[in-house]
């Protein structure tokens, strides 16, 4: 009974880019499947949660859209404040949206050093004809950062589940990973301000249900 | 000597009177006039302890503040003892006053004061706890176990009835040490610290919800239920201490940002890029509504509370935008909308509420769902207002500047937001003007009746006149029957020498009445045009009527009896007036032409006399005397209906001549007949014409001579 619930592990992905990049239609791609449809049930599209079952875990994606406008840059902490993945989405078709992830990426890193895990998104492929961003240097970028790099258009519906799968999995192994450290170390980590505390308890339950009891006693 | 000081430092207070500053210096600190603090000396601190003031510390250096704050609560303390007692004496009650005003200029401000009750528990406890111990810290989590608190108790206990006493008492043994522990160390560590132990402290009974032994008959619903429950009833128990606490500045934050907002009034959606549009009504409604739900998060107790407050303010904006735009809504159409939520309802401590959810909050309810996404959405707002540049709004930097500094002000479409309300306001104008204008319009209608009544009363005082001076002209014509009957030279001869006065020589004499006479009958046909004319008549055409319709009346009023009578008048003044020696001519050619449709014997006679008309007349009197009773006849037929003949003339005549021409010819038809009517003319004017006879008698012997010496022989 403890089980279903303590399998469950809460992620937060925010969506990070210049304006007008589609994050939003690729969130709504990727959650509803739908493109740029008037007609779509759910009215806000800033928040949005999918379920997701990978081997077996059951997972919760909470996907943070963030106000892309560059006034709204230096609020971006706030928002990615103890997220556990970021989506850095440029326009393939706009050079200067590229560089504003270059900058969203020295900034995660310095905020959130490796505890997140990026992904570097050209969106719009389906304006191929238009591209500003080759591919070769956004994954050369991307490899320098240790963040993946992948190609989608919301349009299409191409490379959107495949990101995101990406994306989880990644984040995953470095939650189990972290987990594992901790367990490791047989000590809680009682930084408050990161919300993985009460996932990281939650967690070891998965393998052994006493843990729980254990780390409390411990 | 406190007494008369305090007393006369309130009227100091409000004359703002500089010469007392000096010398009251310190008790007026007391009673913290900002607007005192203009002195350049006074940027050091108020007490004088030669470090600098700060204007967020009330003038004085930070030291010096907090002994004034210690020593203002210690007072209020104390005069809440002494409020009941009562038996200080005036110094007290002056005090008293003091505080209130000071309270009350506090509230203006802010909403301050709960922090003065919040001070009270905490204060009384940190005492007890030294003094005292234990026991005395009951009574301090009883003072600050508030009735909100006990309801939530009590609703606990009757809610989970059915998980047993066990869990109940588990429960509330857990909830209690919680709070004791938080009260314990709210004087003693740090605002921060103390989240750290409830968060803790949340984490401490999750686990043991997850593992106890006791709860493990417990659902999982139930289970988060009762996590959550710990929260609100310790959160709400804990208020007083933890928000805003008085070890904070978190006061002075709220204080700023809601200054900044005020400062900001004039920014609009427009200035966001946020695509609210401000006419409709329903999308006002709806902005109205999650103002509402915003201001609603400073009435609540517990940290989620206020978070649904917030969501529930979110999903309004949500509203909005989707009403404004359809389709689903991004965050970057959110974030500025929320942004001019929050500028527009300008909350009530903001900035406590914010950091009282952050620390007391349970992270993972901050950390995730929609109310924590939420939530990072409001702070992010508040965080941008309090950065907010020209740049974050694009604007040149000068305009902002303009702006803030209040030089130039928008048409705030927020403000007349109301455009409906504006176009109303502009209806009310001008249906005020028109009522207005309406009054206006009565009062000259009614200036205009009163003037029509004063022309009637004029016009029934001459018709009156007039009638009277018919009654009397009978007697005139008397001395004519006299004549006929009797034949009697001395009654002819006083005819004569009357009508010598008319005919000739009173004109001079008469000219003066005469035309003093013509006004009054200017003004009849006025008053009948205006009778005619009263729907119609525009009021300020009517002073131009007066004279212009003076012309048309003769026609138009032809058929009014009343009129007539006027017009006759008119008539005979100016005829007389007119009318000199020479005129006799006129007068004599006249009557012929009157005469000849009428009756078939005078004709004979007076068309000889009209050729010549001092000669002729002579033979006309003596000639018979059957004719001159058939003239006698004449005059009182006239007389009966005086006007008939001349109305007939008058219709003829106004059709073909001029003004002036009817004036002389209408005289003379009612001179000529018998000669008598002129005598009936000069009755007429006043009164005067009898006595005039009687002047002229004198003269009208000389003109008579001098025009008709023959006449006046051959009578006498």
């Amino acid at each position: 009974m403890a089980n279903s619930t303590d399998e469950i592990s809460n992620f937060k992905v925010v969506l990070l880019g210049k304006g007008c990049v589609g994050k939003t239609s690729l969130v709504l791609r990727y959650v509803v499947d739908k493109f740029n449809n008037n007609n779509i049930s759910t009215v806000q599209a800033s928040f949005l949660k999918k379920k997701l079952n990978i081997d077996g875990k059951r997972i919760n994606l909470a996907i943070w859209d963030t106000a892309g406008q560059e006034q709204f840059h230096a609020l971006g902490p706030i928002y990615y404040r103890s997220s556990q993945g970021a989506v850095l989405v440029y326009d393939i078709t706009d050079q200067d949206s590229f560089q504003k992830v270059k900058t969203w990426v020295k900034e995660l890193r310095k905020m959130l050093g490796n505890d997140v895990y990026l992904v570097i998104v050209g969106n719009k492929i389906d304006l191929e004809k238009d591209r500003h961003v080759s591919l070769e240097e956004a994954k050369e970028y991307a490899e320098k950062v240790g963040a993946t790099h992948c190609e989608t258009s919301a349009k299409l519906n191409q490379g959107v589940d495949e990101m995101f799968f990406t994306l989880t999995k990644n984040m995953l192994s470095i939650s189990e990973q972290k987990q594992l450290f901790n367990s490791t170390l047989s000590r809680q980590n009682s930084q408050r301000r990161n919300v993985i505390v009460v996932d990281d308890e939650q967690e070891p339950s998965m393998s052994t249900s006493k843990s729980c009891c254990g780390s409390s006693g411990a | 000597m406190t007494l008369p000081l305090s007393g006369r430092i309130f009227i100091a207070n409000d004359n703002i009177c500089l010469i007392f500053k000096r010398s009251y210096k310190y008790i007026m600190y007391a009673t913290k006039q900002p607007s005192l603090r203009i002195n350049q000396a006074d940027l050091q601190c108020k007490e004088g302890c030669g470090f600098y003031g700060n204007a967020d510390w009330d003038g004085y250096c930070s030291k010096c503040y907090r002994n004034h704050m210690e020593q203002a609560r210690r007072k209020k303390l104390k005069q809440a003892a002494n409020a009941q007692s009562g038996h200080q004496g005036e110094s007290s009650k002056s005090q008293v006053s003091g505080f209130t005003k000071f309270e009350e200029k506090k509230r203006q401000q802010t909403d301050k004061k709960t922090k003065y009750f919040k001070s009270l528990p905490v204060f009384k406890k940190t005492s007890s706890a030294k003094d005292i111990g234990k026991p005395e810290k009951y009574a301090g989590l009883r003072q600050s176990n508030d009735p909100d608190a006990d309801k939530l108790k009590t609703e606990f206990l009757s809610k989970y009835k059915y998980l047993g006493d066990e869990i109940r008492r588990d429960f509330l043994r857990f909830s209690d040490s919680f709070i004791r522990q938080i009260l314990e160390d709210t004087n003693v560590k740090p605002v921060d610290e103390l989240a750290e132990i409830a968060q803790k402290r949340y984490n401490v009974y999750n686990t043991r919800i997850n593992s106890y032994h006791l709860y493990q008959q417990v659902s999982a619903e139930v289970r988060a239920e009762l996590e959550d429950f710990l929260e609100k009833y310790t959160m709400t128990a804990l208020y007083t201490s933890l928000f805003c606490p008085s070890s904070t500045n978190d006061e002075d934050k709220d204080l700023s940002i809601q200054d900044r907002i005020r400062k900001l009034t004039w920014v609009n959606a427009h200035h966001l890029d946020c695509c609210i549009s401000e006419t409709s009504l329903e999308v006002r409604d709806l902005v109205y509504t999650a103002i509402n739900d915003l201001l609603g998060m400073d009435s609540v107790k517990a940290p989620q509370e206020k978070l649904q407050c917030v969501v529930k303010c979110c999903r309004s904006v949500v509203e909005v935008l989707q009403h404004c735009q359809g389709g689903p809504v991004s965050a970057d159409e959110f974030l500025p909308a929320l942004i001019f939520v929050v500028l527009k309802a300008n909350p009530a401590r903001l900035k406590s509420n914010i950091l009282y959810v952050t620390r007391f909050c349970k992270e993972s309810r901050l950390m995730q769902g929609e109310a924590g996404y939420y939530f990072t959405n409001l702070c992010c707002a508040v965080s941008f207002i309090e950065n907010l540049t020209a740049e974050s709004l694009n604007m040149p930097e000068q305009e902002f500047q303009s702006y803030m500094s209040g030089e130039m002000t928008t048409v705030s479409a927020w403000d007349s937001a109301l455009v409906a309300c504006e176009g109303m306001h502009q209806l009310c104008e001008h249906l005020s003007l028109l009522n207005n204008l309406n009054e206006r319009n009565i009062s000259i209608q009614e200036e205009k009746n009163k003037l029509m009544e004063e022309m009637n009363a004029l016009k029934e005082d001459i018709k009156r006149k007039v009638s009277s001076v018919l009654e009397s002209t009978p007697l005139v014509i008397k001395p004519r029957k006299s004549i006929s009957v009797t034949d009697e030279k001395p009654s002819g001869g006083s005819l004569l020498s009357n009508i010598a006065i008319a005919t000739h020589n009173s004109e001079n004499i008469d000219k003066t009445k005469l035309t003093l006479d013509l006004t009054p009958c200017i003004k009849f046909p006025c008053i009948i045009e205006d009778n005619i004319e009263e729907d119609n008549v525009l009021k300020p055409s009517l002073s131009a009527d007066l004279l212009s319709p003076f012309e048309q009346s003769f026609e138009g009023t032809t058929p009014d009896d009343n009129s007539i009578l006027g017009l006759s008048k008119v008539n005979y003044d100016i005829d007389l007036s007119d009318l000199s020696a020479e005129n006799s001519m006129a007068e004599a050619l006249t009557p012929e032409k009157r005469f000849s449709p009428t009756p078939s014997y005078t004709p004979d006679p007076f068309s000889p006399v009209g050729t010549t008309c001092t000669i002729t007349q002579q033979p006309l009197i003596p000639s018979s005397v059957p004719l001159q009773m058939t003239v006698q006849k004449e005059p009182q037929q006239i007389k009966d209906d005086f006007v008939a003949p001349f109305l007939e003339d008058l219709t003829r005549e106004t059709a073909e001549e001029t003004l002036l021409d009817k004036i002389e010819a209408t005289p003379t038809i009612n001179l000529p007949p018998p000669i008598n009517p002129i005598k009936t003319e000069y009755s007429g004017f006043s009164k005067q014409g009898w006595k005039i006879p009687s002047i002229p008698c004198n003269t009208g012997d000389y003109s008579s001579l001098s025009s008709q010496p023959g006449t006046s022989k051959q009578d006498e």
